[in-house]
């Protein structure tokens, strides 16, 4: 509970102090907007010229990219320190500062970042959400919702695991960070499409190794009534767990990063 | 002129060091590019357009290939701006516009040889449909080639542009996504812009965003036929002319602006 | 038991060299950072460590600080092992790095305390006593609404000095705290050490290059050196260890004066001045005046101040650090 709190109160300390720079904080916010508008427009484009890719109409299309969307920008929001900020803390010390008080690593790490800039990325991934819906004329039921909700939690957890290879990687110094982007940046601009469009390494990919399928696809199919890929419907709502997976991992592979850090003060 | 070679040739050596951060930006690119050509693969099953697919194939690939031409921040550059270390370099003898157009070209060229090179060749290596084509004829491969050289100098001179944007504001970040933005939309990046509604692509092509890569790489995939480098050479030159302009007069006014200031 | 107890304490890193020509990785280095340090502090004491750039300081310190593990040796602080739970180990210490920060750069610092106080689980009634008392102490109560950002070096120390203290740690490290002060803040800040030593006995160490702190906080100073602790007692004993050689610039009214002067002593030529170094040990100094009024008539004649800071530096060079 404490540590809800930590965190509630560090991130309103946080926005006030980006508030200091008000018009750099409005300008970032409204660049934001764009270029999440800008991926938008690119999909509205690609319906407009190929109207379907298989059994998905452009309806779907939206659906899953406003999935991503909100999924991935919701991550960048409330988890800065790990998507964004964590290579810089390592390398101005901010990290033997968190060493040094007595709560976890990744608790202070989080509480570190946050990203309210994001919220625009988020209202377009809303407003994807939205047209989908409509679009596919989707009934809605408190099941669905639900559904869908558990997703997004789930994708998010996923997101920040596939942040934190990278912080490990920063921890060790590897500096082929870059690779991490295709999962992680990579993921995202292959998985705001339906999954089986993709040949089958990349399904196996996005299942397996980085289960943007299970957390994301299989609700989102179940959502706009489609078949579950054979499979029954509880599923839709077991498959998403495996975002929780891939984070606990993450978390013991992250403190394994910092005990090595600790051992060799890199 | 001597100066400015001079730092051409440490940026390109510069460049030479970061092997370990090249072979991750390879693979990222190359996986990049695979699932764009998948998406394109799948998007035209069933639904064929004018453009055939191996177009939009070697269109993503080269533009995967040549992706640090057009982004390449330089971060040393941003850190200066940021903490006003500009002002040094601001008093140094030589033009800073040319100073750092150098600079700019030689990480330009460095980043995009080293890593589209060995990109292009496993992508020509790949089987039918999802590799790099040939050019449409050997004409066609000289008519790009020549037309990337004004484009290059486009490219450097559109970011030199928003360097001293950047130096005008005290948090560069706000401007500069969305001028990255713009360069990633409408140079092609995140949709080729032969995918483009066509009513557009005839503005769009016009704009200096397309000079940079669309006009090369469509000339090598025969979209526009060869006689046509005659129009798209001048343009490319013209934009490369107006931005070296626009960018000489910001640079003279920034650095009136910081003497002004002191600093 | 003391307090602190540090034994043969060992710590090396690996270092990656620049790629030479020709070859395909990086070749390693290993760095012995600490080679052995053993050494042992009472409760409420102050002590200085000091030593030149590289020397293992700050090493040692983030060791003791629970940041670093170290590869051998062991030590103690208050009957725990640092970096064994480093959470409950680091409820009971403070650390103050010079050169960054630990409060939030752009809000008030006010709220960077009350976030400390969630974060160290300080509850509402300790938290206000010492915030007021440390504010007072600190001359803090003006600058509470002030973000970091705004205040002068010498405020913002005393800022992360509150901040490090709220918690009412039992140990303080402070990694060169003095750090570009001026003089004024620098004296400030001994006179709140000296306090906060006197008033909670709280135990003190500090790594500083500024002698002048030294000689005005610790009664005992340790001097680390390429790994290895070279000294460990008083300020005074160390100065009168090292102070063994003097430099005397003398000119002459004459062009070329003819000094007889034993071997021991160097003479060198700065444009029309003569440079003398000697040991006091080895030529006493009433004989080098002799000396040196032989051999014509002095024009002027210069000593050079007994700096601290001077002996130190030929104490690092006499070391061969």
């Amino acid at each position: 509970m404490n540590t809800v709190k930590l965190y509630i109160r560090s991130m309103s300390m946080l926005i006030k102090s980006q508030l200091q720079y008000p018009l750099s904080f409005f300008m970032q916010t409204i660049a934001q907007l764009i270029m999440e508008g800008g991926e938008m427009m690119a999909v509205i484009l690609i319906v407009n010229r190929f109207e379907e890719v298989q059994e998905w109409t452009g309806g779907d299309l939206f659906f899953f990219f406003g999935m991503m969307s909100v999924s991935f920008y919701l991550t960048e929001l409330f988890g800065r320190g790990i998507t964004g900020d964590f290579p810089s803390m390592v390398r101005s010390g901010r990290l033997d500062t968190f060493l040094v008080r007595p709560r976890g690593v990744l608790t202070q790490v989080i509480c570190g970042g946050v990203d309210p800039r994001r919220i625009t990325c988020i209202a377009v991934g809303v407003a994807a959400l939205v047209m989908g819906s409509r679009m596919s004329a989707i009934l809605w039921t408190p099941l669905k919702v639900l559904a869908l909700t558990e997703s997004i939690a789930m994708s998010c957890l996923l997101i920040m695991g596939l942040f934190m290879i990278e912080a490990i990687f920063c921890i060790h110094s590897v500096k082929s960070v870059e690779l991490v982007n295709a999962l992680t940046y990579g993921g995202r601009s292959a998985c705001q499409y339906p999954i089986d469009i993709y040949p089958r390494p990349l399904r196996m990919l996005f299942t397996v190794i980085a289960p943007f399928a299970l957390t994301l696809h299989v609700p989102a199919a179940w959502i706009l009534g489609k078949p579950l890929y054979g499979l029954p419907t509880w599923t839709a709502f077991v498959t998403p767990l495996s975002g929780i997976v891939v984070f606990v991992l993450m978390t013991f592979l992250f403190h394994r990063g910092i005990r090595f850090y600790r051992s060799t003060g890199s | 002129m001597r100066a400015y070679l001079v730092v051409f040739r440490m940026r390109l050596l510069m460049e030479l060091q970061y092997r370990g951060a090249m072979i991750g930006g390879i693979l990222c690119q190359m996986f990049f590019g695979l699932v764009l050509t998948a998406l394109y693969r799948a998007l035209y099953a069933g639904h064929p357009q004018s453009v055939p697919i191996e177009h939009v194939v070697s269109y993503v690939w080269l533009q995967q290939a040549f992706f640090r031409m057009l982004l390449a921040t330089d971060p040393d550059l941003l850190d200066k701006i940021r903490s006003g270390n500009i002002a040094y370099d601001m008093c140094r003898p030589v033009n800073m516009y040319w100073f750092y157009y150098a600079r700019i070209a030689a990480q330009k060229l460095m980043g995009s040889l080293m890593r589209g090179v060995p990109m292009l060749m496993v992508a020509a290596l790949l089987p039918k449909g999802w590799g790099l084509t040939l050019p449409d004829s050997p004409l066609g491969l000289l008519a790009a080639i020549l037309s990337l050289v004004p484009g290059f100098f486009c490219m450097c001179a559109l970011e030199n542009v928003t360097m001293g944007f950047t130096m005008r504001t005290l948090d560069p970040r706000g401007i500069q996504s969305m001028l990255n933005l713009l360069m990633m939309t409408f140079s092609g990046n995140i949709l080729p812009l032969t995918l483009f509604p066509d009513s557009w692509q005839r503005v769009i092509t016009l704009l200096p965003y397309a000079q940079l890569l669309d006009a090369p790489i469509r000339l090598y995939t025969g979209e526009y036929a060869v006689t046509e480098a005659f129009h798209i050479i001048p343009v490319q030159a013209l934009w490369a002319g107006l931005l070296i302009m626009l960018g000489t007069g910001i640079w003279k006014a920034n650095r009136k602006r910081m003497i002004v200031q002191g600093g | 038991m003391s307090f602190i107890e540090v034994d043969d304490l060992k710590k090396s890193f690996i270092v990656r060299k620049k790629r030479e020509k020709g070859k395909l990785f990086r070749e390693k280095q290993t760095v012995e950072a600490l080679k052995g340090v053993s050494f042992e502090v009472e409760k409420g004491d102050l002590v200085g460590y000091i030593g030149p750039n590289g020397a293992g300081k700050s090493t040692t310190v983030k060791i003791l600080s629970g940041i670093l593990t170290p590869d051998g040796g062991e030590a103690s602080v208050g009957g725990r092992v640092p970096w064994q739970d480093r959470k409950e180990y680091v409820k009971h210490i403070g650390v103050v790095f010079g050169q960054r920060s630990q409060l939030w750069w752009d809000v008030p610092i006010i709220d960077s305390y009350s976030l400390l106080k969630d974060i160290y689980k300080i509850s509402k009634s300790d938290y206000e006593s010492r915030l007021k008392e440390l504010s007072e102490a600190l001359q803090l109560e003006e600058l509470m609404r002030t973000p970091l950002r705004l205040l002068s070096l010498g405020q913002r120390m005393r800022a992360e000095l509150c901040g490090s203290l709220l918690h009412r740690p039992e140990l303080l490290f402070l990694d060169e705290p003095t750090i570009g002060l001026d003089a004024v803040s620098k004296l400030a800040l001994r006179d709140f050490l000296k306090w906060e030593n006197r008033e909670y006995g709280t135990t003190i160490m500090l790594t500083t290059h500024d002698m002048e702190d030294i000689a005005a906080l610790c009664s005992r100073v340790m001097v680390l050196g390429h790994g290895k602790k070279l000294f460990d007692g008083k300020l005074p004993d160390l100065l009168e260890k090292f102070d063994t050689i003097r430099t005397v610039s003398v000119k002459y009214e004459t062009d070329d004066p003819v000094l007889d002067m034993p071997e021991s002593v160097k003479t060198g030529r700065n444009g029309d001045e003569i440079v003398i170094t000697y040991s006091p040990k080895e030529f006493p100094t009433p004989e080098l005046l002799k000396a040196l009024q032989n051999a014509g008539k002095i024009r002027e004649m210069t000593l050079q101040p007994e700096n601290i800071d001077h002996l130190i530096a030929s104490m690092y060079k006499e070391m061969d650090l």
